[in-house]
C-alpha cells in the first residue's frame, strides 16, 4: 500500500491561519465539555455528599478498568436546549472496559435536576442502548434518577422513541443474549424501576437505593398507606423478600465492585473476523489536521490530506483514482483494522455516485468496515446532470449505503448539505457511530441559499398580486432565516439534538474510531443483500 | 548446498544518488541478500545489552538502525548511511513519465474566481494556480509539479464545463 504524499506546505501562512482558527474552536469545545462535565451548583453536590453518594464520574472511575480508554457519547447533548440547564442531558453514556469486556455504560447524573429524565435524556439513553443492540455490547446501568421530568412528560413518555423504548431495548438485548447489570444507587421510581427489573443482574445499595412503582408520597395519596422508603422498596426488602434485586451492598463502592465481578462472569463472544495487521502511527502528524481544515466552509480541500493524518502509516490504496474524482474511495488500515474509506472531494456527480455504490459493494463482499468522511455540498444539479440520471445514480449510492451489512462509521469533517448527507451515511443510515468535528455544519441546504429561496417564494407570491417587495422587506425575510439556519446547522446544535454521538477533537478521531471499530466487531457481519438498484 | 533464486521480487532503495536493487530470501538460518554484486548470508541479532549486530557472511559488525517513514538510517563501521525505500507503486508510476500533469482540467463545472499566475510564471508544486467556484464551494487548484505556466485558457469570471482545459504547464520533455 502506497504512502499518501501530502501536498500541503505546513509553514504556509494559510495553513498557520487555519491551524490557529481551528485550535481556537477546539479549545472552546474542550472548555464547554469541561463545564458540562464538572460545573454543578454547590448545593447539588453537597446534597449528594450528605447522602453518602459519589458523583457520576467518580462512580465511573471505580467501575472502569484502570488505565483503559472510555469513549464518551454526546458529552454536549442538550447543551443548546432547556436554557442550558441540563448539561450532557443529565446522563453519561459511552463505551468502556469493565473486567476486560467492552461494555456500554448508561449512568444517570443526579447532580443535574436530581437525575430527572428530560426528553433528550431519554433520547441519549435510547441511543446508548441502540449502540448496545447494534454492536452486541453488554450494558452496565448506574441508576440514580428522580424519574421523568413531569412538565415535559408529553415529549418523553408515550411515543415510539420515548421512554418506553428504553425498556423495550433492554428486553431486545436480553432476547439477543446480550447481558446487562444494573446498579441501583438512588431511587428507581415508576418507569425507572424497570431498568433494574429488566436487567439480567442487579445490585442495590442499602440506605440510598430503592425500587418501586410509586414512592411513599404517591402511595399515601393513592391508598392512604404509610411507608418508609426502606419498607416500600429498600435494599433488604428487595434482596430477601421480593427477589426484585439480586445483590445487597453496604456502600456504593461495594455495589460497583460486585457489578465488576458480575461482568467478569460474562461469556466473551468471539469477534467478527476482519483483515488486521500490526498497527502503525500515521506518517503525517494528526495535529496537522488543524491546518488542513479551512477557516471558510466554502473552501474545498483534498480529503486525502485528512486520510493521511488518520490511517496507519498514512498508507492508502486508492480505488479508481482517475474516475469520479470528487469521491475518493480506497482501502487503508486504522489501528491495524482494514477499512474502506469514502471521502468527498467536491460535489457528487453521476460517476462519483456510481463509484461509491460499487466500492460499498466491494467492501461488503470482502467484509471490510466502511468509514465515511463527509464534506459534501450535495449531488450536482442542472439539466445535463438530470438528463444523465443524477437522481437514479444517487439512489444507487443511497441503496448501497442503506443495505450495507459491514459496520459503517461517519465523521462530519466539514460541510454536510442536502442529499449528500444521505449518500455519505448520515445519521438516518445507521452508521454504528457518527462523530462531528467542531467546525462542521449540517443542513438541508446552505443558510444563504435557504434565505434566498424563501425570499424568492415571497417575492413571487406578491408579484401575482401585483405587489413588489422593497429591499428592506426582502432583508426582513432573509435575516431571521439566516440566523436560524446558522444556529441550527452548527455542530453545537446537532450534538445537542443527538444527531451524532458527540463532537470530537479532530486529533482524537483516530482513537475514537479505533475504539468504535473494536466495539463494532462484537456483532457478526451478515451477508450483503440489497434492494433494487435503479439501473 | 546451492541456493536457487526463485521468483524473488526486488526492493529498491535510494542510497545517496544511487538506486540499489536488492532481494532478500529466507534461508534455514537467516536470510540471503542478493545484490548486483552477488549473494551474501545476512542476519541481524540483538544481544542482551540491546546492541544490534549485523552478520554478513560470518563477519559481525555492530550496527545502529533507525527508521522514519520510508527512510532508514544505518550507522555501520563509523559511517552513517541514509537509505530511502522506493515503493514499487511510486517508482513504477514515476518511470512511466506521463505528460498528464502538464494540463490542469476543471474537476467540475464552474467559474474562475481568481488567477494569481500568468503565462511564463515559474511555479512550484503545490502553489496556487487558480481558484474556481462551483455549487457555492470554492476549490483551489494547485500546481501538480514544478514548472512554467505555458498557457491559460480562461479569464476571471468566465465559466466552463467539467474537464475543460484551464491551464497548461510547459512540457518537461
Amino acid at each position: 500500500m502506497n504512502r499518501l504524499e501530502s501536498k500541503i506546505n505546513t509553514s504556509a501562512a494559510d495553513f498557520q491561519a487555519n491551524a490557529a482558527h481551528n485550535r481556537t474552536l477546539v479549545a472552546a469545545f474542550r472548555e464547554q465539555q469541561r463545564a458540562a462535565r464538572e460545573d454543578r451548583p454547590q448545593r447539588d453536590v453537597e446534597r449528594l455528599r450528605a447522602q453518602g453518594k459519589l458523583l457520576v464520574r467518580e462512580r465511573l472511575q471505580q467501575l472502569l478498568d484502570p488505565g483503559t480508554p472510555f469513549l464518551e457519547f454526546s458529552s454536549l447533548a442538550a447543551n443548546e436546549a432547556y436554557d442550558g440547564e441540563v448539561p450532557g442531558a443529565g446522563c453519561v453514556t459511552g463505551i468502556g472496559i469493565v473486567s476486560g469486556r467492552e461494555v456500554v455504560i448508561n449512568a444517570g447524573d443526579a447532580t443535574v435536576k436530581g437525575g430527572a429524565w428530560y426528553p433528550l435524556t431519554v433520547k441519549k439513553t435510547i441511543r446508548a442502548l441502540d449502540i448496545a443492540i447494534e454492536n452486541r455490547l453488554p450494558v452496565v446501568h448506574l441508576c440514580d434518577s428522580a424519574g421523568g421530568f413531569l412538565p415535559l412528560q408529553a415529549e418523553l413518555f408515550a411515543d415510539k422513541y420515548y421512554a418506553g423504548r428504553i425498556f423495550r431495548n433492554q428486553c431486545i438485548l436480553s432476547k439477543m443474549g446480550v447481558q446487562q447489570v444494573a446498579v441501583v444507587l438512588g431511587h428507581c421510581t415508576a418507569g425507572g424501576a424497570y431498568v433494574p427489573g429488566l436487567s439480567d443482574y442487579n445490585v442495590i445499595v442499602r440506605g440510598t437505593g430503592a425500587i418501586f412503582l410509586a414512592g411513599p408520597p404517591l402511595v399515601k395519596a393513592a391508598t392512604g398507606e404509610e411507608n418508609t422508603v426502606d419498607e416500600l422498596g429498600g435494599c433488604d426488602m428487595h434482596t430477601s423478600v421480593s427477589g426484585t434485586a439480586d445483590y445487597p451492598a453496604a456502600t456504593e463502592a461495594e455495589a460497583i465492585a460486585i457489578a465488576r465481578d458480575i461482568v467478569a462472569q460474562f461469556r466473551r463472544q468471539p469477534k467478527a473476523e476482519v483483515e488486521r495487521q500490526i498497527p502503525e502511527a500515521p506518517h503525517y502528524d494528526p495535529a496537522e489536521l488543524y491546518g488542513v481544515i479551512p477557516r471558510d466552509i466554502k473552501q474545498q480541500f483534498d480529503i486525502r490530506e485528512v486520510i493521511a493524518r488518520l490511517v496507519d502509516g498514512s498508507r492508502f490504496h486508492e480505488y479508481q483514482p482517475a474516475y469520479g474524482k470528487t469521491l475518493i474511495c480506497g482501502y487503508a488500515h486504522l489501528w491495524g483494522y482494514k477499512i474502506g474509506i469514502l471521502g468527498n472531494n467536491g460535489v457528487l456527480f453521476n460517476d462519483s455516485a456510481l463509484k461509491g455504490a460499487h466500492f460499498i459493494e466491494l467492501c461488503n463482499q470482502n467484509r471490510t468496515p466502511l468509514l465515511f468522511l463527509q464534506n459534501i455540498t450535495g449531488f450536482m444539479v442542472g439539466r445535463e446532470y438530470e438528463r444523465r440520471g443524477i437522481t437514479k445514480d444517487g439512489a444507487k449510492m443511497i441503496m448501497a449505503v442503506s443495505c450495507s451489512e459491514v459496520p459503517k462509521f461517519t465523521v462530519m469533517c466539514n460541510g454536510s448539505f442536502g442529499a449528500g448527507n444521505y449518500g455519505m451515511s448520515g445519521r438516518a443510515f445507521d452508521s454504528r457511530f457518527l462523530f462531528s468535528w467542531p467546525q462542521s455544519q449540517i443542513s438541508v441546504m446552505g443558510a444563504e441559499q435557504a434565505a434566498n429561496t424563501l425570499a424568492d417564494v415571497k417575492i413571487r407570491q406578491l408579484a401575482k398580486q401585483g405587489l413588489k417587495l422593497s429591499a428592506e422587506d426582502i432583508e426582513a425575510i432573509r435575516a431571521p432565516v439566516l440566523g436560524d439556519f446558522k444556529r441550527k446547522q452548527s455542530a453545537r446544535w446537532s450534538t445537542s439534538e443527538i444527531w451524532d454521538d458527540g463532537i470530537i477533537d479532530p486529533v482524537d478521531t483516530r482513537n475514537a474510531l479505533g475504539i468504535a471499530l473494536s466495539a463494532s466487531l462484537n456483532a457478526p457481519i451478515a451477508d450483503p443483500r440489497y434492494g433494487i438498484f435503479r439501473l | 548446498m546451492t541456493t536457487t533464486l526463485i521468483a524473488t521480487r526486488q526492493h529498491h532503495f535510494r542510497l545517496g544518488e544511487d538506486e540499489q536493487a536488492i532481494a532478500l530470501v529466507r534461508t534455514a538460518d537467516g536470510h540471503l541478500l542478493h545484490t548486483a554484486d552477488g549473494a551474501s548470508a545476512v542476519s541481524v541479532e540483538r544481544d542482551a545489552q540491546g546492541r544490534e549486530w549485523l552478520r554478513i557472511d560470518g563477519r559481525r559488525h555492530e550496527v545502529f538502525i533507525a527508521t522514519r517513514g520510508d527512510e532508514v538510517f544505518v550507522h555501520l563501521d563509523g559511517e552513517a548511511h541514509a537509505l530511502r525505500y522506493q515503493h514499487p507503486l511510486q517508482r513504477l508510476a514515476a518511470s512511466g513519465a506521463g505528460s498528464a500533469e502538464d494540463s490542469v482540467r476543471a474537476p467540475m463545472p464552474g467559474s474562475l474566481v481568481s488567477l494569481p499566475v500568468a503565462v511564463g510564471d515559474a511555479v512550484q508544486r503545490g502553489q496556487v494556480l487558480l481558484v474556481m467556484e462551483s455549487m457555492k464551494m470554492e476549490t483551489t487548484i494547485t500546481a501538480p509539479r514544478d514548472g512554467v505556466v505555458h498557457s491559460v485558457h480562461y479569464a476571471v469570471g468566465q465559466s466552463f464545463d467539467r474537464d475543460a482545459l484551464l491551464l497548461e504547464l510547459e512540457s518537461n520533455a
